[in-house]
């Protein structure tokens, strides 16, 4: 495999991770953050400075990253899983561009804009696929628990919700740190393929592109949402030799989706074994229809 | 003590005075019917004893517990189901995914068996695919497991709606105008289920109906609201013949 195309897929699974996360945030629980590459950020720079300065071994250092991210995970969600789901996104974009503000100006633990360099690079594409396709699937299997279940109830109706006993708040805390732990594990796994980190990288346009992946794809389909990291995060590096054009043609791809598929790319169907049974039995059903 | 007491609440929307000194007991088996015209309080009633909001002044009893204050999910997990005027399924889900999340709160495994089939992920899972089947059958839903409620007739809604409602294992059902938008045949279908269900779970239940011939012919007890006032209480042959009652909400009728 050529270094370009593993480079690509490297980077593609690392953002697949994060946008599994997003899924269950948004997708799943309704909630729109625009702050969670922020935890990225915080995976990425506790992980690598744990490294860096504190020599701990790495998946050490990753675990505890992600254990301080879901801690931090903690006490912004507090505010985050009571509120309505405009103020979300205000105080999540709020968190999110103070965080990137903090790595800025701690110079001399985070290297400030200039970045936090000098971290081993220790990961690779083998690591990061096998990552996602965990990643993937834990979440799949959390989408069809009593998990999933509530998220999807109280997405759409949570007074009906509380009314069957579900505790809304407690249910979407989960959620969210869930989302958290995604989100900065693959922080912790793109510091140690980069070997570079900086603050300019962990903004709300991140944040949005997530969003975007899982509604380019579905919102309400973790297979679509898949799909939509794949396309969105791939395509702007193979479009890489057609300079600023790959912007205009990755929005047009975008607004061409969401115009006329609001639902995104595959609305809410997911890949299942029942699910591939029935698309083939109905595509049968119109030839059969054919022949007499 | 019975089984559910409701003293004196009081709960009002700004000037709109919505309920005002309401009173009632309930017990075991027993089906308590509300009626009166719209914009009475009934609804309101419904929606401060199950928690949505708490009452203003006034206590409410659960099974002897002060469930007054208390949240509405805590409310409900103390044995008080119910549904809703306009119904209230969750989109997105399958009939028995919907009746899945009454049983969800309840179902016994953590976060690591959100995320992994575990053992008692499993155990739990069928447990609670075992009650839905059960439930689901009590209101003769269950050839529609897999169906997207939207899909499914209004009435079929309503009955999927109390089979949730019967997944919360209520002491006391709460049922706002479950025949709204009934056909005749399917009101009658749907009063036989309710005495059924009644008989069945031995739960207490509070009806809130327009559809007299439903009310009527079920309810042990009738309390007749208006304007957020009890006008009268009594059994259905006594409130019939009740002049107040006729005048403010049966006269209306006519
Ligand atoms: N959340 C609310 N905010 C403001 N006013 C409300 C609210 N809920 C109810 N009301 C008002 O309280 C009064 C009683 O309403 P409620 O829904 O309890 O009546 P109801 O007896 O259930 O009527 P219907 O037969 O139409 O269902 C009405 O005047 C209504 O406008
Ligand atoms: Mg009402």
């Amino acid at each position: 495999m050529s270094a370009l195309v593993s480079n690509v897929l490297t980077q593609v699974f690392i953002t697949l991770i994060a946008v599994a996360g997003v899924y269950v945030l948004t997708g799943l629980t309704g909630m729109f953050s625009l702050g969670q590459a922020a935890f990225m950020a915080i995976g990425a720079y506790a992980s690598g400075l744990l490294v860096k300065n504190a020599h701990l071994p790495i998946p050490v250092a990753m675990v505890l990253a992600v254990l301080m991210a879901v801690a931090v995970g903690y006490l912004i969600g507090y505010p985050v899983v009571r509120l309505r789901r405009d103020y979300i996104s205000l105080v999540t974009l709020g968190f999110g561009e103070a965080i990137a503000a903090l790595l800025n100006r701690m110079t001399s633990l985070t290297g400030g804009a200039s970045g936090l360099t000098g971290i081993p690079r220790t990961v690779g594409l083998g690591i990061t696929a096998v990552s996602a396709v965990v990643a993937v699937a834990l979440v799949a299997s959390f989408k069809c628990s009593k998990y999933g279940r509530q998220c999807i109830a109280l997405r759409g109706d949570p007074l009906a919700a509380q009314a069957m006993g579900i505790n809304v708040t407690r249910v979407k805390m989960i959620a969210f740190l869930l989302s958290v732990a995604l989100t900065a594990y693959s922080g912790c796994l793109y510091a140690f393929y980069m070997s570079y980190v900086d603050p300019s990288g962990f903004g709300w346009k991140k944040s949005a592109d997530w969003v975007i992946m899982v509604f380019f794809g579905g919102v309400n389909s973790l297979t679509g949402s898949t799909i939509g990291a794949f396309v969105l995060s791939g395509l702007p590096q193979v479009l890489r030799g057609l300079q600023n054009y790959r912007y205009v043609i990755y929005a047009v791809l975008v607004l061409i989706i969401l115009n006329f598929k609001p639902s995104g790319l595959l609305g809410e169907w997911e890949l299942t074994p029942r699910n591939i049974k029935r698309l083939f039995a109905r595509k049968k059903k119109p030839a059969d229809k054919g022949e007499v | 003590m019975a089984l559910l007491e409701v003293k004196h609440i009081y709960k009002s929307f700004g000037g709109v005075k919505a309920i005002q000194d309401f009173s009632i007991e309930a017990n075991a088996g027993e089906i308590h019917g509300i009626i009166g015209p719209n914009g009475a309080g009934k609804t309101t009633i419904f929606n401060t004893i199950s928690g949505v909001y708490p009452a203003e002044q006034g206590q409410v009893f659960l099974d002897g517990k002060d469930i007054t204050k208390l949240e509405q999910y805590k409310i409900t997990r103390l044995g008080m189901g119910r549904t809703f005027q306009n119904i209230r399924l969750f989109s997105g889900l399958t009939v028995e995914e919907n009746v899945m999340c009454a049983f969800d709160p309840q179902s016994r495994y953590s976060v690591v068996g959100g995320l992994l089939p575990t053992p008692n992920r499993r155990k739990e899972e069928k447990r609670g695919r075992e009650l839905c089947a059960k439930y689901l059958e009590a209101v003769g839903m269950q050839d529609y497991i897999q169906e997207r409620p939207e899909n499914l007739s209004y009435g079929m809604q309503r009955r999927v709606e109390i089979a949730r409602a019967l997944m919360c294992e209520p002491k006391i059902l709460l049922l706002d105008e479950p025949a709204a938008g009934l056909n005749p045949t399917e009101v009658a279908e749907l009063t036989e289920l309710i005495g059924r269900i009644s008989q069945q779970f031995g739960f207490g239940i509070l009806l809130i109906e327009h559809r007299l011939e439903l009310v009527m012919s079920i309810s042990h007890m009738i309390h007749v609201q208006n304007f957020g006032q009890t006008i009268a209480v009594g059994t259905p042959e006594q409130v019939q013949h009740d002049p107040q009652v006729i005048e403010a909400y049966l006269g209306k009728e006519e």
